[in-house]
């Protein structure tokens, strides 16, 4: 159990480097617990990750030595194998996990299971020269074990995509300019979308509904930077974290002036209980994504400015608040 | 002649003072929300803030307590039935059939891809919930042969219970994206509770408490041995098969509307317990008053303790409950070094 | 001899072993008889087949008119048999006075009130018991004596005229065992049936009849004052037992095996 735990936050350890050795057995102490405790110690010990180096980053960059730029690559999230195929490396890709969907060609790609479930046997059965993927997805250390090179990359904000963008094109052992002009272009295409909007549509306050809970997207989750750089503004301030989960009655306390939800949950809104005294929600001020817009706005990948654009045109159609 | 009507006068006392704690509850459920802990006489003061109230933090105070007691009740029932302590409303596998049936319904109309799944699925879900809690009793029933004998019917549950488990990992291994919403069920939540809710479960705990009524002399009997309430002329299967129904419903309507809560079906009827001895007659509602006060409680800490997030509340009740048996234990093991 | 209870080709079988195999039986009413033998026997069994607490073949009969046990409702037959079990279990959150109550129940209906009837029998039945004056107490409070004694109180207040106890004096002391035998005394002055299972052969020959039972066939039933009884108690026993007189009473006494073993 201790292994799987061990997934994203090894600086946080918590194991006292002491309890390697336990203390000298007094005689009115339980010679069992010594016991115990060596146990417990051999035991964690055998685990590789406390062996090697403490306090690895999470984004593992240098861990890697590959001898050659690799030739078979796996991705098994969604935003990496975007970002991939943004680097014009698409071909390169020989299986993706089942929620990648853009561009249509990794569509054709073998499956390698999802972000929880990853499937060992068929990665293993590809022979990658490089497998990505999320630094919460479990398996990590027993591709690693079989002797599978693993990046593990998970973009949070728009400098992680940025930095991601650099990683990536470094380790398939492209020049750097080839990730900066891809950024560059996303960049100013967010600034176009910035742009493209009138004052008066400015300043909104919204709310992004990630999940049921109900789990928001705040100031701080790439999704509010985006909305950041349009210039608008959010219910759930940065310091709540990411993705927070907040209370229905928060929403209705706040009065955001746009609701973005999924087009799935736009239905039953009202019959939240006290939803209905929104004003959003009275005025129809709702922005109901479709499974293709949901999955632009969910992924921190190269369609950032494609999000904004969604975010944009959503705004134009509503116009300002009464 | 003293003593009946101690019992009855003991079992009055503390029915009041569930109640007052009841009130108090509401009070302070009216006043916690997203901004955390709020005085009651602010919330009173301010006019803004009576929609919320009204409309959501009542109803969710209200619902939680009525689900709180359709537990203790149902924690009652079961405790008497089988005459054993550690029984609990989940033992016939209601809960892993609620699971099914929420992760079913889930599987074949929240098709959605998107993270978000559709809202009015989960008025369908309650549904699920319900029905897949009482299917998972009656196959309990059905493979223990009836009600004859208890070890047969506590292990046929829990077949029912690991077989329906694994059954609802598998499915939502292959549809993943229910995940969350499982998670979310199986950890409880009165974040949803509406009007409409809370009459369902007034009218199920009404239905509960009415059905047991009558039979708890025969839950009295049943602590004396089968052979001896078969001699005092009662009808232990029929009245074995009632009560276990009356317990499939009554944790049915509580874990369709809050989710699988757990703790508080196992510590109300032992909290009523270690106050006094009662007869079943007063012993049932007065777990299902506990129960709600039990349920109650760990809902507005779950509101207001790192607001304005909300916590799953049986987070809270595990804490609270499974904290209350501790100390018992603890207890009764000093007690026993004492002696 | 007016049978209270009767038996004809009464066999039980449990998990597949022939328990008791066609007893004929007329108990007498009114009287004590006392069910003894080697363990295994089948004595629990038979006292559970005469309650109608087991399924058997054969026939059981209360009364000399032929009316089944079975064809009775629960709480007339309720009304008409007071069981006391053996080693049976018993929750410990229960007062004294409140178990006691629970033997008035095939009186009471479903949500009857106790009456004033049922207050009194709960009353004499702890005062026979003496046990009125600590009728608050928790039973996980109590000894395993004292206990047994409740339990007794709570067959007794049934007030049927028909009583079966398996093993009442478990636990008793020798003083509380005296009262117990008071109380059958006098409830066979008050024309109760009183039919007992007991192991201790020197308090069960103080029973007017013996029914003695080997590998679940009645080998012998007659009064217990009797040579004959004495007799087939001693041979079923291998002999290992001897009666004799002492006094008033007779008293069975331990007899070693010879030391050539």
């Amino acid at each position: 159990m201790a292994r799987s735990l061990l997934g994203a936050d090894r600086r946080s350890s918590g194991v006292d480097p002491d309890a390697a050795s336990p203390p000298a057995p007094r005689t009115h102490r339980p010679k069992w617990r010594a016991w115990a405790g060596v146990f417990v110690a051999g035991f964690l010990m055998s685990d590789p990750a406390w062996t090697q180096a403490p306090g690895v980053r999470e984004d593992l960059q240098q861990a890697l030595r590959l001898s050659q730029a690799p030739a078979r690559v796996i991705s098994l999230l969604p935003a990496l194998t975007e970002s991939v195929c943004a680097l014009g490396q698409c071909h390169r890709l020989v299986g993706v996990d089942r929620y990648s969907n853009w561009p249509a060609s990794v569509q054709s790609l073998p499956r390698m299971g999802g972000g929880l479930d990853v499937n060992l046997e068929a990665v293993v059965a590809q022979r990658p020269d490089l497998v990505l993927m999320a630094v919460s997805s479990p398996g990590q250390q027993r591709l690693r074990a079989l002797g599978v090179p693993v990046l593990a990359l998970e973009p949070r904000t728009h400098e992680d995509v940025r930095r991601e963008l650099l990683t990536l094109a470094r380790v398939l052992g492209l020049p750097d300019q080839q990730a900066q002009s891809v950024w560059r272009e996303m960049d100013a295409a967010l600034s176009a979308a910035a742009q493209s909007l009138p004052a008066y549509l400015r300043a909104q306050r919204f709310y992004v509904e990630v999940g049921s809970g109900p789990y928001g997207a705040s100031e701080s989750s790439f999704i509010g930077q985006t909305l950041g750089r349009l210039g608008q503004a959010n219910i759930l301030p940065a310091a709540m974290g990411p993705f927070p989960q907040i209370q229905g009655e928060f929403v209705v306390r706040s009065q955001p002036d746009v609701i973005v939800i999924s087009a799935d949950s736009r239905e039953a809104l009202v019959q939240r209980p006290g939803w209905s005294q929104l004003r959003a929600v009275q005025q129809g001020r709702i922005c109901a994504l479709s499974p293709t817009q949901a999955d632009v706005l969910m992924r921190p990948g190269p369609r950032l400015a494609e999000a904004a654009q969604l975010l944009a045109d959503c705004l134009r159609r509503l116009g300002s608040p009464r | 002649m003293r003593s009946a009507g101690r019992s009855g006068r003991t079992a009055a006392r503390l029915g009041l003072w569930m109640l007052l704690v009841a009130a108090l509850g509401l009070t302070m459920g009216a006043a916690a929300g997203s901004t955390g802990w709020q005085a009651p006489w602010r919330v009173w003061q301010d006019p803004t803030v009576w929609p919320i109230v009204v409309e959501i933090r009542l109803p969710r105070s209200v619902g939680a307590w009525l689900a709180g007691a359709l537990l203790g009740l149902a924690g009652a029932v079961a405790q008497g039935v089988f005459r054993n302590p550690l029984a609990d409303p989940f033992l016939l596998g209601s809960a892993s059939g609620a699971s099914l049936g929420v992760c079913l319904y889930l599987s074949l109309f929240g098709a959605s891809l998107a993270l978000a799944w559709p809202w009015t699925v989960q008025l369908g879900m309650t549904g699920a919930a319900f029905v897949g809690a009482l299917a998972a009793v009656l196959i309990t029933l059905t493979l223990s042969r009836g009600v004859q004998h208890t070890l047969r019917l506590l292990l046929a549950g829990v077949i029912v219970g690991v077989t329906l488990g694994a059954v609802t990992s598998w499915l939502s291994l292959l549809r993943p994206e229910v995940l969350r919403t499982m998670q979310g069920f199986m950890l409880g939540s009165a974040a949803w509770l509406d009007w409409a809710a809370c009459l369902q479960m007034a009218l199920a705990l009404l239905a509960g408490l009415i059905l047991s009524w009558p039979l708890a002399r025969l839950l009295d009997a049943l602590s004396l041995g089968e052979n001896t309430a078969r001699s005092l002329g009662l009808p232990v299967e029929a009245g074995r098969l009632f009560l276990v129904l009356v317990l499939a419903l009554a944790t049915a309507a509580a874990v369709a509307k809050v989710g699988l809560v757990a703790f508080v079906g196992l510590a109300a009827p032992h909290a009523v317990r270690a106050v006094a001895s009662l007869p079943h007659r007063h012993r049932v509602p007065l777990s299902a008053c506990v129960g709600g006060n039990l349920l109650l409680l760990a809902d507005v800490l779950a509101r207001s303790l790192m607001a304005p997030q909300d916590l799953p509340v049986g987070l809270l009740t595990a804490a609270l409950g499974g904290g209350y048996l501790l100390l018992r234990l603890s207890r009764q093991q000093g007690g026993e070094a004492a002696a | 001899m007016n049978p209270s209870l009767q038996t004809r080709d009464l066999c039980v079988s449990l998990g597949g072993r022939q328990v008791l195999r066609h007893l004929d039986l007329r108990i007498a009413q009114g009287r004590w008889t006392c069910i003894v033998g080697p363990n295994g026997a089948g004595k629990s069994t038979l006292l559970r087949a005469l309650a109608g607490l087991l399924p058997y073949q054969g026939q059981v009969l209360w009364q000399e008119q032929g009316v089944r046990p079975a064809e009775l409702t629960g709480p007339q037959r309720a009304r008409q048999l007071a069981w006391l079990g053996q080693a049976e279990p018993v929750s410990e959150d229960l007062c004294v006075f409140d178990l006691v109550m629970l033997g008035r129940l095939p009186h009471q209906g479903w949500l009857a009130v106790p009456s004033v009837q049922d207050l009194q029998a709960v009353e004499s039945a702890l005062r026979a018991v003496h046990a009125w004056d600590w009728r608050d107490r928790l039973l996980g409070q109590l000894s395993g004596g004292e206990r047994q004694r409740v339990l007794l109180a709570r067959a007794m207040s049934v007030q049927a005229p028909l009583m079966l106890m398996d093993e009442p004096l478990s636990h008793l002391d020798p003083p509380h065992q005296a009262d117990w035998l008071a109380q059958v005394q006098a409830l066979k002055a008050r024309g109760v049936t009183v039919v007992s299972v007991l192991h201790e052969i020197s308090l069960a020959l103080q029973a007017d009849e013996i029914v003695l039972l080997m590998d679940g066939r009645l080998v012998h039933h007659g009064p217990s004052a009797q040579a004959q009884t004495h007799r087939a108690i001693e041979a079923a026993f291998d002999q290992r037992l001897a009666i004799h007189a002492l006094g008033p009473h007779w008293v069975a006494l331990l007899v070693n095996p010879p030391a050539s073993l």
